[in-house]
């Protein structure tokens, strides 16, 4: 589903030039639960952008489904994203202002969804992460780990191939993080890849593989049993 | 401890330079129009208060209606003063002045200038108002004939010195009157409703005195202190009966005042307070042309709302800029700041900035000077800035505004505890504030009434200058002062006929423009004039060529002709006058005047046209009636000419003219800027209301600027989550846009029916007037809500296209 080949990024200030990636090379399969980890600044996050669509890389491949994306615009990428990637934060980035069903309901809306289809599509997922009951409430007013249920969702209410996840955990407490990881475990077992950064050793235990980075290249790949 | 304040102020103004700058700029634009305008309103109130006994002196005004459209008069009859000052004991003094001869002609060395700001004066004028003298005695000064008191300019003018007692003046009165000085005295102030240079004997006045049906003469009366004019004003009523109706009886069949209002006319006096005269007058035959309180009102608004809409922007931006400032008093509190300390601080804050805006106000307000002169037709100089109240306001007005929108932060700030602003569970409350909404609602209700006055005044504008007015202003060179060629005026248009580009000539001396010649008195439909037949009427002498020279046109009948010998006792009536006569054809039919010499007898006119309808005065009054005789005003005349080479065609002119009266001044005018000059208050009124509705929108728009740029600084995170989630620019751009044009379609709301009430009661200063369209409510609308697009496009684009990467890297 993803084959990035000599991934390239390098920010650059007026003083100081920063690799992110430096010919960054892997691949990942169709229904792949693969965990990315590295100490801080190893590229981690770069990475996620570009997987997800939301940076363009320097120099390499990315190719999405055998179409090359590298060189994509900002227009075809977002529309490519949209239809194909779900999100999960490690803040939830869920909107303040907007209720539970609102934010999950908001991807149906910038994808082009009928208002009657949205309610259905919505109420649906918000019973499957069961937080039905929280669909009139703020994001400030639930847990932690009811608003990460939110944000996984809302990452999922679009029914995408990829799900990116900047470690869904990181905020959380143990037992609300299991559930999380739970979540995206049932997901992967439907058929959704998902590609997840993490730190916690104990959280890479739920993937496929697990890559290991360091300033900016794999550095080994451990296959989870 | 104050010192550190300021240093802290200062280091967080410099911090957010962008937000201090809009604040300041804001702040300082709306003081600078709030200064001009004060100083604009205080100079109008100031008119005629220099005299000392200002609030003890009254104007005598003329109410008259006789068979037609009311007359109001600024003017009174020439036995008025004397005999209330006879009757009365409330009246201490009394002062007549007589002007209607307009200019005079005063010789210098060999020529003759034209000078413009002369009159007639008892010699009770100095008694009255306060003109003090450099020498001579001015209590006595105008005792006699042939006496004139100048002021020091005019003096300095004709002699080049102020030592003039007892040197004379030629002038064209009677072919040559010499007058002797008498007294000189100070420059009557501008703040005065008349201006003389020259004030003369009221003996020298070529007058049929003791009328009291001829109304000629302003009358001031200086009453006793302690007299209620209003109660005075009752003493006219015996007044007309004693004094008025016994010579009305001459000449009318009238019996009593009762009947004579019963037959729908009127006569009555009331005083008018020197100090209103300015704001509050509006008449025929006023000294200058006054003010309008309306302005006076209208200006002091659009100051005050100007003033309010900066002071919005500064509280707006303050309070919104709060939320970012929540963490460094969380941080603050935890160090162990007092609230009391905090409250001082912001508070120092909002000073400093509105002290310096003042400064810079100050600075603008000095440079804007010269040209808001211009527009207001004012000459007011920067000192007037000096006056210990307007200084006062001046350091009053900072501190209240700093004050003003330095406490709703700073006590909302310094109340925020600790933990919550350092767990950042404030921020969410901050970014949409109802108080804001509604300041925001109110800077575009401003903004749209405004716009909508703006167009309004414009429009009506345009209508006067293209209404159908029943001549041609167009293309009429008007020669001044043509009686001073005597028996040379014949030769003179012969001259001017062979010029190239001259087409016809007629006499000018009535004029369809205000400020011209009138001459009106009373007809009647039957020989004997009574009560109900009577009515009063202008009575314009012009030759055959005036009505084709004009443009007029001929409802009925014929215009005057060389071969109708009859054409002296032939009247051409207007069609007020038609209707007032009610004949289906007048032509044919008489109407009668009495003999001037011989009140008893009356003298018949045969009419023979209709002239159409045309304005002769400002289309703030309808159309009275009037009738044209055959007869030579030539004191003024008209030439219809070619505007291709005007100028060469004028320098022409003069030539001939030199040549026929090398020792009087040539003077010349166009017929189309007189008619301008009618509506010199409105245009004035016009370009001073759009220049500030400019500004106030230019100032709202800052304000939204610095809101919409904080706006969608607060909501980087929200943007970001919304892009990555597949939202498109479009989306973004419209989603950041929709808060604001709810706020500028509420205010749209709002603002319609107030500027449709204001500008109504405007309108009806006009008889002749545009009607008020909705589509000008529906473009005021639309202009405010894309000026407040393209002001908040630059930062919702700007939000809209960021890389959501950047705003949500922070985590």
């Amino acid at each position: 589903m993803i084959k990035i080949t000599g991934l390239e990024k390098i920010y650059r200030t007026e003083e100081v030039e920063t690799v992110a990636l430096n010919k960054l090379s892997f691949e990942v399969k169709e229904g792949e639960f693969v965990a990315v980890m590295g100490p801080s600044g190893c590229g981690k996050s770069t990475l996620l952008n570009i997987l997800g669509l939301l940076d363009d890389p320097d120099a390499g491949s990315f190719l999405f489904n055998g179409i090359e994306v590298a060189k994509f615009n900002e227009r075809k990428r977002a529309d490519l994203r949209k239809h194909n990637i779900g999100f999960v934060f490690q803040s939830f980035n869920l909107i303040d202002e907007l209720t539970v069903f609102e934010n999950v309901e908001l991807p149906l809306i910038y994808t082009g969804v009928k208002t009657s289809e949205r309610k259905k599509i919505v109420e649906n997922v918000l019973d499957k992460m069961q937080i039905m009951h929280r669909r009139n409430h703020y994001p400030q007013q639930l847990s932690g780990g009811q608003q990460q249920r939110v944000a996984v969702a809302r990452a999922v209410v679009n029914n995408p191939k990829l799900i990116l996840a900047d470690e869904p955990t990181g905020n959380l407490d143990s037992s609300n993080g299991n559930e999380v990881m739970q979540l995206l475990t049932d997901l992967n077992e439907q058929g959704t890849t998902i590609i997840m950064v993490t730190h916690s050793e104990h959280d890479a235990r739920y993937s496929h593989r697990v890559i290991r980075m360091l300033d900016g290249q794999t550095v080994m790949e451990n296959i989870m049993a | 401890m104050l010192r550190n304040d300021f240093k802290l102020a200062w280091r967080n103004l410099l911090k957010n330079r962008f937000f201090s700058l809009i604040n300041i700029l804001g702040l300082a634009t709306g003081l600078a129009c709030f200064i001009l305008i004060t100083l604009y309103v205080t100079d109008e109130l100031s008119y005629d208060r220099y005299n000392e006994k200002a609030s003890r002196i009254y104007r005598v005004n003329s109410d008259i209606i006789f068979g037609t459209t009311e007359l109001k008069l600024a003017v009174s009859s020439d036995p008025m003063g004397a005999t209330l000052k006879k009757d009365y004991p409330q009246v201490e003094e009394f002062a007549r002045l007589y002007t209607s001869s307009g200019s005079k002609l005063i010789k210098k060395g060999n020529v003759f200038i034209n000078e413009g700001n002369v009159g007639h004066a008892d010699s009770t004028f100095f008694r009255v108002f306060t003109v003090p003298a450099i020498s001579g005695n001015t209590n006595t000064a105008l005792n006699e004939p042939n006496t004139v008191v100048v002021t020091k300019s005019a003096a300095l003018k004709y002699f080049g010195t102020t030592d003039v007692i007892g040197k004379t003046i030629e002038t064209n009165d009677n072919n040559g009157t010499l007058y002797k000085i008498t007294a000189v005295v100070k420059d009557i102030p501008t703040n005065s409703h008349f201006h003389f240079d020259f004030i003369f004997s009221m003996d020298n006045v070529d007058y049929n005195f003791g009328n009291y049906l001829s109304h000629n003469f302003q009358t001031y009366l200086l009453l006793k202190e302690g007299t209620d004019p209003k109660e005075f004003d009752k003493k006219f009523i015996e007044f007309t009966d004693r004094y008025v109706l016994p010579q009305a009886k001459q000449f009318m069949q009238v019996n009593s005042m009762e009947e004579f209002r019963q037959a729908g006319n009127k006569l009555e006096y009331h005083l008018m307070p020197l100090t209103d005269i300015h704001l509050r007058s509006d008449r025929v035959a006023e000294i200058s042309v006054n003010g309008n309180i309306q302005y006076v009102y209208i200006f002091s608004a659009v100051a005050l709302f100007i003033l309010l809409i900066a002071c919005i922007n500064f509280m707006n931006l303050s309070t919104a800029r709060s939320a970012n400032r929540a963490k460094e008093v969380g941080i603050r509190k935890v160090l162990g700041t007092e609230r009391k300390t905090l409250i001082r601080q912001f508070l120092t804050e909002s000073t400093t900035v509105a002290l310096l805006s003042l400064l810079l106000a100050i600075g603008i307000a000095l440079l804007a000077l010269p040209y808001f002169n211009r527009i207001s037709g004012k000459e007011m100089s920067w000192t007037l800035m000096t006056t210990t109240g307007f200084l006062l306001l001046l350091v009053i007005l900072p501190v209240v505004i700093g004050l003003l929108a330095g406490i709703y932060p700073s006590f909302y700030l310094s109340a925020f505890k600790p933990i919550m602003v350092l767990k950042g569970k404030i921020n969410a409350g901050a970014k949409r504030s109802t108080l804001r909404s509604v300041l925001v609602i109110f800077q575009f209700a401003t903004s749209i009434i405004l716009i909508v006055g703006t167009i309004i005044v414009y429009r009506q504008l345009n209508y006067i200058q293209n209404k159908k007015i029943g001549f041609n202003k167009e293309q009429v060179l008007l020669i001044e002062g043509t009686g001073a060629l005597g028996n040379n005026n014949q030769a003179f248009r012969n001259e001017v006929m062979r010029i190239a580009g001259v087409k016809s000539v007629a006499t000018g001396g009535f004029l369809p423009v205000s400020n011209s010649s009138r001459n009106d008195n009373t007809f009647s439909k039957e020989a004997v004039m009574d009560s109900k037949n009577g009515f009063n009427m202008q009575v314009w002498r012009i030759d055959e060529n005036y009505i084709p020279l004009m443009g007029m046109e001929m409802a009925m009948g014929r215009n005057f002709s060389k071969e109708f010998k009859t054409d002296s006792s032939a009247v051409i009536i207007n069609e007020t006058t038609a209707s007032i006569l009610g004949y289906d054809n007048p032509v044919g039919k008489k109407i009668y005047t009495s003999d001037v010499n011989d009140p008893a007898q009356s003298i018949e006119y045969n009419i023979v046209g209709v002239v159409k309808n045309f304005n002769f005065e400002s289309m703030k009054q309808q159309i009275g009636a009037l009738c044209f005789r055959l007869g030579d005003a030539y004191w003024e005349t008209a030439f219809k000419v070619d505007p291709a080479n005007m100028k060469q065609l004028v320098s022409q002119v003069e030539k001939e003219w030199t040549k026929l009266a090398p020792s009087y001044p040539f003077s010349y005018k166009f017929l189309d800027e007189s008619f301008n000059n009618m509506y010199r208050a409105e245009q004035r009124a016009g370009q001073v209301a759009l220049s500030f509705s400019v500004l106030a929108i230019v100032i709202a728009c800052l304000g939204l600027f610095g809101l919409a740029s904080f706006m969608a600084e607060q909501r980087t995170k929200e943007i970001g989550v919304r892009k990555v989630l597949g939202a498109s620019m479009n989306n973004i751009v419209s989603m950041l846009s929709r808060d604001f044009l709810r706020l500028v379609l509420v205010s749209a709301v709002f603002a319609i029916p107030l500027s449709w009430f204001i500008m109504h009661r405007w309108l009806e200063n006009f008889a002749y007037r545009v009607n008020i369209s909705w589509w000008v409510f529906l473009l005021a609308a639309i202009l405010a809500v894309v000026i407040a697009l393209l002001t908040i496009s630059f930062q919702t684009v700007k939000a809209a296209l960021t890389n959501p990467v950047d705003s949500l890297r922070s985590e």
